[in-house]
């Protein structure tokens, strides 16, 4: 419907620059250098215009640093996986489909799977696999949310676009100036212009004590002490009350900025508070930050081998690295035989055996994305010309030479 | 080319032959009339004696989706390869997987090797439907297809609130069929998991959605007919309010009558059909739930039975869900709400034969399927993986086919649970014939697939070859032969051939205006564009290996007008 509007050089795009996927991107395309003209942030702004290569050289595959062709490229990729026993797929920067063909290619190849968001994805799996949780998603939390406690992030950080689409807008059942946003960690304030929010500031590597005591109080408790890891107690348990007289409450993290040994036993905190709220009232745990495709290939993984993703280091002979969409990601260090299937703009500080550039979905292909909550995909669309490869078409070649 | 299956012994309910001794004609993947005699025969598989049906239709298994998904990455430990013993060995057969969460692999190997050639993903949430059909794109075997799930999703409610006209409800039942790719439309816990967002615990049939001011018996009447005025086959497919709570089965009672007679399938009916008599205040009312399956010729029912071992419970229910996550084993669960679309709720369980209230749970199920008279509306499932994993069905066939392998069955439950069942006294043994019409005929004719559960001419050729043997569970779990689309694709229930099946759908017609009121609701209160929300037929055909079957249906006649 909105599209009727549009010039003929405009469209409105989905972004995959993190995980929220916004879809009401408004793009202009001239020469196809392209512009966002509407609905942008930093992060969507920095993906839709990157570039398609400084020259002509820079589309073209690479073997030790050295321009070759692209059935050059297939072929010395193919032989350096043919004579490795034990490869490793990381990165894995990529949409459904492009996954789809990785684990074929894994399995092909006796490969490991591992994302490079493998670590912060482990701390929710552990949680999942130990106690489950309860859970609610974006559209949900705009119509429905009342009492948003964000814990350890700022959030805007990862999804620059949270508030102003979920938080400051009327949502069915509440409207935005009836919600109170409530921020526990460290140096949130200077990280969100949000206003009128409530911060309780404290150390990252405190959220420990202070999650556990906020369940305590949750749960009804009461404390001797009055202060821990230099917040009030009292001030807790006003959260705990608002909590508690909530309709909706929603309590969100990023597992990513929860960077500390067992960080998972304070994500088991939270979500055990989600629980223990459950019993009275209604309440939801929101995990954010996913990014670079990790929900994408973590739900493909899992269905397609019976497991989620590993977060698990393992020994390697070859190293394939796959990111499509975050060009400052670096592989991790090897001194075994390294692949690179990645974006045109790669960042790359050791020379690979193989480069290869591969279209990124959502701006030189199409594709399919999973959202940060996991409920929701959307079709990624190609918005400019070029002659990029899939990821999937390198790996069917890859693999037809096995 | 043309493959010739000779002399074997057809069981065809939607063509009456019980036994028959025929041959059957397959060219181009369908089944032919007997070429002339200038014509050749490539291929002849002499089946003198063997047991000759369609290929099997599961048309309620979780096979795809948000909920089975969260089910395998919550379980790691139902991947592990594990020694089982009794009882969880009574469900294995030599094909099982042992697995209550397989992978998409997997599922569609387990099903080809038992000759099911299609299943059907009843739960498909709206907003999550691209998920469920990227998942049943990779399952490899089978063709497949679901029921897209409304009555809880604020659009809806809304609509019925407001008071809309049935056109305006219509219009939007077959706006979320085509968006979805769905072939029938489900509700769950009618306005249950709505109410459970706004905190309340329990929904009665006539009992207010505290926000909506609507009752499950208004979104009942409203979606049953918008499915019949549609004309779409499949009719409205009813998990009912109160889910496994003692004395539901009054609730499924009053479900029935609901509808004014317009058609309704109540799904995994078993945990419907709890009374609540004896000491422990819980009993079996399978014989008033069957007499009134007999009596109301507009209601059919597929059972949802439990067999014992672990297993996990995967539903859009998450107001019951969470009532039932407190019997959790192993102790975890997820539910969620999503989308102000639907639920979900995923609760692993683990049915103990001597458990009261699981060992009753059995018995219901299996007096249900006992008492219940015309095998065309009763339907054979164990809600995979809810009751048990689908790998269990030829454990069930033999349960329903030999009674006195049911009674040995029976003496070994909590004593107590055979005290209050009257199952040993039911004598009914399912013949051959009634297990195809439950598996075969009857599914596809419910689901509206003209060309599927029979082997008439011009049906697609799935075909499953069986040697008849005593032991009815060993026969059902390894078929000679599978036939998918006319190729051998299973030679004694080892998959020989991997294909790739069919996505089937209904598209019926809707007035485009509908989208209006749509793109205004997305842009305001959704958080995607509404057309994003549609899957178009190429990402389900993507890469070759898929393909879209639509299925057209004439409106009733009761039509608007």
């Amino acid at each position: 419907m909105m599209n009727a509007n549009l010039k003929t050089n405009q469209c409105i795009a989905t972004c995959p620059a993190c995980g929220l996927l916004c879809d009401d991107v408004l793009l202009e395309n001239k020469q196809n250098k392209l512009n966002v003209l509407n609905n942008n942030c930093a992060k969507s702004v920095a993906f839709f215009m990157q570039s398609l290569g400084k020259n002509l050289n820079e589309t073209s595959p690479r073997i030790a640093d050295k321009p070759a062709t692209l059935q050059q490229a297939i072929m010395h990729a193919a032989k350096l996986l043919k004579q490795a026993n034990k490869p490793v797929f990381t990165g894995l920067s990529t949409d459904v489909q492009g996954f789809r063909a990785l684990y074929n290619l894994s399995q092909k190849t006796n490969a490991n799977l591992s994302h490079m968001n493998a670590t912060s994805m482990a701390r929710n799996i552990k949680v999942l696999q130990s106690t489950g949780w309860q859970t609610t998603t974006l559209t949900e939390v705009k119509n429905r949310a009342d009492v948003i406690v964000c814990i350890g992030s700022d959030i805007v950080s990862h999804h620059p676009r949270f508030f102003e689409r979920f938080i400051l807008k009327d949502g069915i059942f509440i409207g935005a100036k009836q919600r109170e946003v409530i921020f526990i960690g460290e140096s949130i304030s200077k990280k969100h212009a949000l206003e009128g929010v409530w911060i309780l500031g404290c150390r990252t590597s405190d959220l420990a004590d202070i999650t556990t005591v906020l369940r305590a109080l949750v749960t009804g408790k009461t404390l001797k002490a009055t202060e821990i890891a230099g917040v009030k107690v009292s001030d807790l348990q006003l959260v705990a009350d608002k909590l508690k007289n909530a309709k909706y409450a929603v309590l969100a993290w990023v597992a990513k900025d929860l960077d500390f040994p067992h960080a998972e036993l304070t994500i088991q905190n939270i979500t055990e508070t989600v629980v223990t709220l459950n019993q009275t009232t209604r309440a939801a745990g929101l995990p954010l930050g996913g990014s670079d495709g990790d929900t994408s290939a973590n739900n493909a993984n899992t269905w397609l081998s019976g497991l989620a993703l590993s977060d698990a280091h393992v020994e390697h002979d070859c190293m394939v690295w796959v990111n499509s969409f975050s060009v400052d990601k670096l592989p991790p260090k090897t001194d075994k035989p390294l692949i690179v299937l990645g974006n045109i703009n790669s960042q790359l500080e050791q020379v690979p055996d193989v480069f290869i550039p591969i279209a990124t979905p959502g701006l030189d292909c199409s594709g399919t994305l999973f959202r940060v909550d996991s409920s929701v995909v959307l079709p990624l669309q190609k918005v400019r010309e070029n002659n990029l490869p899939t990821l999937s078409e390198i790996v069917s070649e890859i693999e037809k030479l096995l | 080319m043309i493959t010739l299956l000779k002399n074997g012994k057809l069981y065809d309910p939607a063509h009456n032959k019980n036994g028959v001794v025929d041959d059957i004609y397959i060219s181009d993947g369908r089944i032919i009339a007997k070429p002339n005699q200038a014509e050749k025969i490539n291929q002849t598989y002499d089946l003198t004696g063997k047991i000759v049906m369609a290929g099997a239709i599961d048309m309620h298994s979780h096979i795809g989706g948000g909920k089975v998904n969260i089910a395998r990455m919550m379980l790691p430990e139902f991947q592990e390869t594990k020694t089982y013993s009794e009882p969880e060995a009574h469900i294995c057969t030599p094909n099982c997987s042992h697995n209550a969460t397989p992978s998409t692999t997997d599922t569609g190997f387990r099903y080809i090797e038992m000759g099911y050639t299609a299943a059907f993903e009843p739960a498909i949430l709206p907003i999550n439907a691209r998920q469920a059909h990227l998942e049943m794109g990779d399952t490899p075997m089978i063709d497949k297809g679901g029921y897209a799930m409304l009555g809880n999703d604020d659009y809806f409610l809304r609509l019925l609130s407001s008071k809309a006209n049935q056109k305006a409800i219509n219009d939007y039942v077959a706006w979320i069929l085509a968006a979805t790719q769905a072939i029938g439309i489900k509700v769950v816990n009618p306005g249950g998991i709505s109410a459970f967002k706004f905190n309340q615990r329990r929904l009665d049939l006539d009992e207010h959605n505290v926000h909506y001011q609507v009752t499950p018996r208004d979104i009942l009447k409203s979606l049953s007919t918008a499915v019949s005025e549609l004309g779409i086959a499949k009719p409205l497919h009813v998990h009912c309010n109160n889910l496994g709570v003692a004395g539901n089965f009054q609730t499924t009672l009053d479900t029935m009558g609901a509808s004014d007679g317009v058609p309704m399938h109540l799904t995994h009916i078993q945990f419907h059909s709890y009374g609540t008599e004896g000491d422990k205040k819980f009993s079996s009312a399978a014989a008033q739930i069957a007499e009134a399956l007999n009596k109301n010729k507009h209601i059919t029912a597929d059972v949802g039975q439990i067999l014992f071992g672990q297993t996990v419970t995967a539903s859009g229910d998450s107001m019951m869900q969470h009532l039932n996550a407190k019997h959790a084993n192993p102790k975890k669960s997820v539910i969620m709400d999503v989308e102000c679309d639907a639920g979900c709720g995923v609760v692993p369980f683990k049915y103990k034969d001597k458990n009261y209230i699981n060992a009753l749970q059995w018995a219901i199920g299996l007096e249900i399927f006992l008492s219940t008279e015309d095998p065309w509306r009763i339907f054979l499932t164990t809600d995979h993986p809810n009751g048990a994993p689908f790998t269990s069905y030829p454990h069930l066939i033999r349960l329903l086919m030999d009674k006195s392998f049911r009674n040995e069955a029976f003496a070994k439950l909590n004593l107590d649970a055979q005290a209050m069942s009257n199952l040993t006294s039911l004598n009914r043994e399912y013949s051959l014939y009634e297990i195809a019409i439950m598996t075969r005929a009857g599914a596809a004719k419910l689901i509206g697939l003209n060309n599927c559960g029979h082997l008439g001419i011009g049906a697609q050729a799935d075909i499953t070859v069986y040697t008849e043997q005593a032991d009815y569970e060993k026969m059902f779990a390894k078929p000679d032969y599978v036939f998918k689309n006319g190729e051998l694709v299973v030679q004694s229930g080892k998959v020989v051939k991997v294909v790739w099946g069919a996505t089937h759908v209904t598209k019926p017609a809707f007035d485009i205006g509908v989208e209006k009121g749509l793109s205004e609701y997305f842009e305001k209160y959704h958080t995607i564009q509404c057309d994003n929300f549609k899957i178009s037929g190429d990402e389900i055909a993507e890469d070759g290996r898929g393909k879209i079957v639509v299925h057209t249906h004439k409106p009733s006649k009761r039509s608007i007008n």
